[in-house]
């Protein structure tokens, strides 16, 4: 195209004028953003409700803290463990219920093959107050609703889950390649079928890798749940922190990061099988 | 038969792409279409099958208006009507025979179509299908795993698939190499002479169609310049048909470059 | 109709089924098996239950009404200042933990480091990605006190985990060549560091700072709810005193906050490329 349109040698100076002046532009831009981030800090670090005297003595709390914390005290491991397993189930069936509610969502939010606008707007409002809404917020208001226990966290997990999903999925719907979809199209395919061999097939790399991302956050969220109530390892977190328990607290520190590790470990082990 | 009156078709910025088309065809042979770029070729095979909706006209396919269905009778026509696009159009990520079966969707119930279960029949005429483009030892082999040459052999038996009445093809050749382009249009013609199916194949290249087509059909502007067989086809006609519009010349001399 | 086209002849008869993606049959159906026998498990021991399901419902009635409309005016103050808070937390705790992270990255990059330092560099990096940032606001309250402070402690903490990471793991892609070439003029470590290693990896710092301050304002608005600091704190009195009104006005400033600041670093993050 540009050969059609080329213009004489003239023309191609001007075009490196403008070029300078844009050049100019950023740097001006450059200096506006980082004279904006110091007056933002400055402003912040001056009026921040901080008592800066516990500021000081902070390295000195802290490693106070920590030498009471060891060594961790293997005698809580048996109470840690089921709690631990629980942590896990919590996260895996939030996982399969957010998946199962999730594509449709996903489905309706792709502007592409959405059927009509009013469910794309459905669709968009569920997966913003999903997202927006932190897994620790949906699982106090479950308590709420559902009183405590795993079952209050497994509908935490899901809820905040289903945005995640619906929205990364609805977006490989929506850059998917759309030639398929119209050659099924002009062959007399039903809608069903597009879905099946036009959709599924090149959303599907896209979906596993989502789906085993989710599970992998959907745990690290599902150690803190039991902090208000909700199950798993945070609970017994909760009450070793309340009655001075340092030990038990280091404990249970050391078996979380092993279960993110456990989760970390394993998705990394999925994702090359099935990537 | 294939016959089309007084289509129009324009697009969202309002530029009429066809402005009254009429063309018929009810011979068993090989027309090709042939014009510059956005002369209305891709757009009037588009409406044929419905892949982009016309605004006004008739498109008559053996007596039954395509513009007027809907629904389920537009699936059935729409399966009478094979089409073999520019970019293959296949699904890369599914194996050659699911490619070469999709072809039969518009046949098939919904499970059957979901869990692969064609009728017997089907993969038969699939693997003969195959056999007959000479890509039978690729049958599970994934489809973005072969050259460009293969996979428009693929989207020409999925076309055939349908057992359609008249063959659309767009520009089957245009993402091909030259000698993988001539084995593809040898190909198209060949099956489309043993299948006894009338053929619209869109062109870019005047020398194939006056190879392989019977008929030459010349879009301009959204209308038909020149229609006759290709010993009629002259240099004047060519630079009839492949001239564009004054002004439009006008307006690409002087685009500025930065609009690319 | 079908088969009348005779210059395809009838050869054979083929069968053909759809390739599985696990070849093995024992290997595909032991894994639909144990795969379903782990759902089935883990679903037992969640007691989930629709009557209690059932007996929510009404409770969730009671407090979606209550939320609704939501109420601004009660607690508009405590609101705001508790948004402004929560807005000082995450800038303050994005900025010194960036900064932070840097050094964490370059020791835990496998290609610049010694094994003691990247080992060292590898595990802080682990377990603060590993611990939630609630988990550690709720140490650095214990440790510190109530407020922004704890705060500010814990989201620095949680910048290093993920952005130490993703430094580490650009220090690790970035191009030999150049190293080499500086290397080669004579220059020293941390010359070299700041020659070669630096320029390769800014682009995508500055990208990543943006993307955390991000995901800090959101982890900013959850630690307060056990005394870490900002809107949580008011959102946590609020879901105490059962005031679903003043609560559900928090949520819904808290995603418009959210988009908006999605929408700005989104359109930062594109134009810093």
């Amino acid at each position: 195209m540009s050969s059609l349109t080329s213009g004489p040698l003239k023309e191609l100076g001007k075009e490196s004028y403008h070029w300078e002046r844009f050049t100019a532009k950023q740097r001006f831009l450059r200096f506006i953003a980082y004279l904006t981030v110091a007056v933002l800090l400055y402003w912040t670090v001056s009026s921040i409700d901080i008592y800066w005297p516990w500021v000081w003595s902070a390295p000195i709390e802290i490693q106070d803290m920590i030498s009471r914390m060891i060594p961790p005290n293997p005698g809580a491991l048996p109470e840690i463990i089921p709690a631990l397993i629980e942590t896990i189930n919590i996260a895996t069936i939030g996982t399969v219920f957010a998946v199962l509610i999730s594509l449709p969502v996903a489905y309706f939010g792709a502007s592409n093959v959405s059927p009509n606008k009013v469910m794309l707007w459905i669709a968009r409002v569920i997966i913003v107050s999903s997202r927006s809404i932190d897994t620790l917020i949906w699982a106090l208001l479950f308590v709420a609703i559902l009183g405590p226990g795993p079952m209050a966290g497994v509908f935490a997990v899901t809820f905040r889950a289903i945005g995640f999903l619906a929205k990364l999925i609805g977006e490989s719907i929506e850059e998917m390649d759309w030639g398929p979809v119209e050659a099924l199209q002009s062959s007399g395919a039903s809608k069903a079928h597009i879905i099946s061999y036009a959709i599924v097939p090149q959303v599907l790399p896209t979906f596993w890798a989502v789906t085993i991302l989710r599970w992998d956050i959907n745990i690290r969220e599902s150690t803190v749940l039991g902090m208000v109530g909700a199950g798993g390892i945070g609970m017994l977190f909760q009450v070793a922190i309340d009655l001075f328990r340092w030990r038990d607290v280091s404990m249970v520190l050391f078996s979380i990061i092993l279960v993110v590790l456990f989760g970390e470990i394993v998705t990394s082990i999925v994702r090359k099988k099935l990537i | 038969m294939l016959e089309i009156k007084n289509l129009v078709k324009s697009y969202g910025n309002g530029e009429r792409v066809l402005k009254g088309l009429n063309f018929s065809t009810g011979d068993k042979k090989l027309t090709a279409i042939i014009g510059s770029s956005g002369a209305g070729k891709s757009t009037m095979l588009r409406c044929i099958n419905r892949l982009v909706t016309a605004d006004s006209g008739e498109i008559l396919l053996d007596g039954v208006d395509l513009l007027k269905l809907r629904g389920k009778s537009l699936q059935n026509a729409r399966r009478q009507i094979g089409m073999i696009f520019q970019g293959y159009n296949l699904v890369d990520r599914l194996t050659v025979m699911e490619n070469v079966l999709s072809g039969r969707l518009g046949y098939v119930s919904l499970m059957q179509g979901v869990f692969r279960k064609f009728p017997a029949e089907d993969v038969d005429h699939a693997y003969q299908m195959l056999k007959r483009v000479g890509l039978s030892q690729y049958i599970n082999k994934r489809c973005d795993e072969l050259s460009g040459g293969e996979r428009q052999r693929v989207g020409a038996a999925r076309a055939l698939m349908q057992n359609p009445r008249i063959l659309l093809a767009d520009e089957p050749t245009a993402s091909l190499d030259p000698k993988t382009s001539e084995l593809i249009m040898e190909l198209i013609a060949n099956l489309a002479e043993e299948m006894d199916l009338p053929v619209l194949i869109n062109l870019h290249n005047v020398a194939q169609a006056k190879h392989y087509a019977a008929r030459i059909v010349g879009l301009r502007d959204g209308v038909m310049v020149f229609d006759g067989k290709p010993d009629e086809l002259t240099n004047e006609h060519l630079e009839h048909i492949y001239t564009a519009k004054a002004e439009l010349k006008e307006q690409l001399g002087h685009k500025p470059r930065s609009k690319r | 109709m079908k088969h009348e086209n005779q210059a395809i002849p009838l050869e054979d008869h083929y069968i053909w089924k759809k390739p599985s993606f696990i070849r093995n049959p024992w290997l595909r159906y032991g894994l639909l098996l144990v795969s379903a026998v782990y759902l089935i498990y883990a679903f037992s021991t969640l007691s989930l239950d629709i009557q209690r399901v059932m007996r929510g419902i009404p409770r969730a009635m009671q407090i979606f009404s209550s939320a609704i409309p939501p109420n601004f005016a009660a607690r508009g103050e405590l609101i705001v200042t508790g948004f402004i808070e929560s807005i000082q937390i995450t800038l303050v705790a994005t900025a010194a933990g960036v900064l932070l992270s840097i050094p964490f990255g370059f020791m835990a990059a496998k290609n610049i480091s010694i094994l003691p330092v990247y080992a060292l560099g590898r595990a802080v990096i682990i377990i603060s990605r590993s611990l939630h940032p609630i988990v550690l606001g709720v140490l650095f309250v214990k440790a510190v006190g109530f407020g922004a402070f704890a705060g500010v402690l814990t989201l620095i903490i949680y910048t290093v985990g993920f952005v130490g990471k993703l430094i580490a793991e650009a220090i690790e892609e970035i191009k030999y060549g150049q190293i080499e070439a500086i290397r080669s003029t004579g220059a020293g470590y941390f010359t070299i560091l700041v020659y070669a290693v630096f320029p390769q990896i800014m682009p995508r710092l500055i990208g990543l700072s943006m993307y955390q301050l991000d995901i800090n304002l959101r982890a900013s608005a959850v630690i307060g709810l056990v005394g870490a600091g900002g809107i949580g704190n008011t959102l946590n009195s609020a879901f105490g005193r059962y005031d679903y009104g003043t609560a559900s006005a928090i949520l819904l400033v808290m995603i418009a906050i959210i988009l908006v600041f999605e929408y700005v670093s989104g359109k930062l993050r594109r134009f810093t490329k």
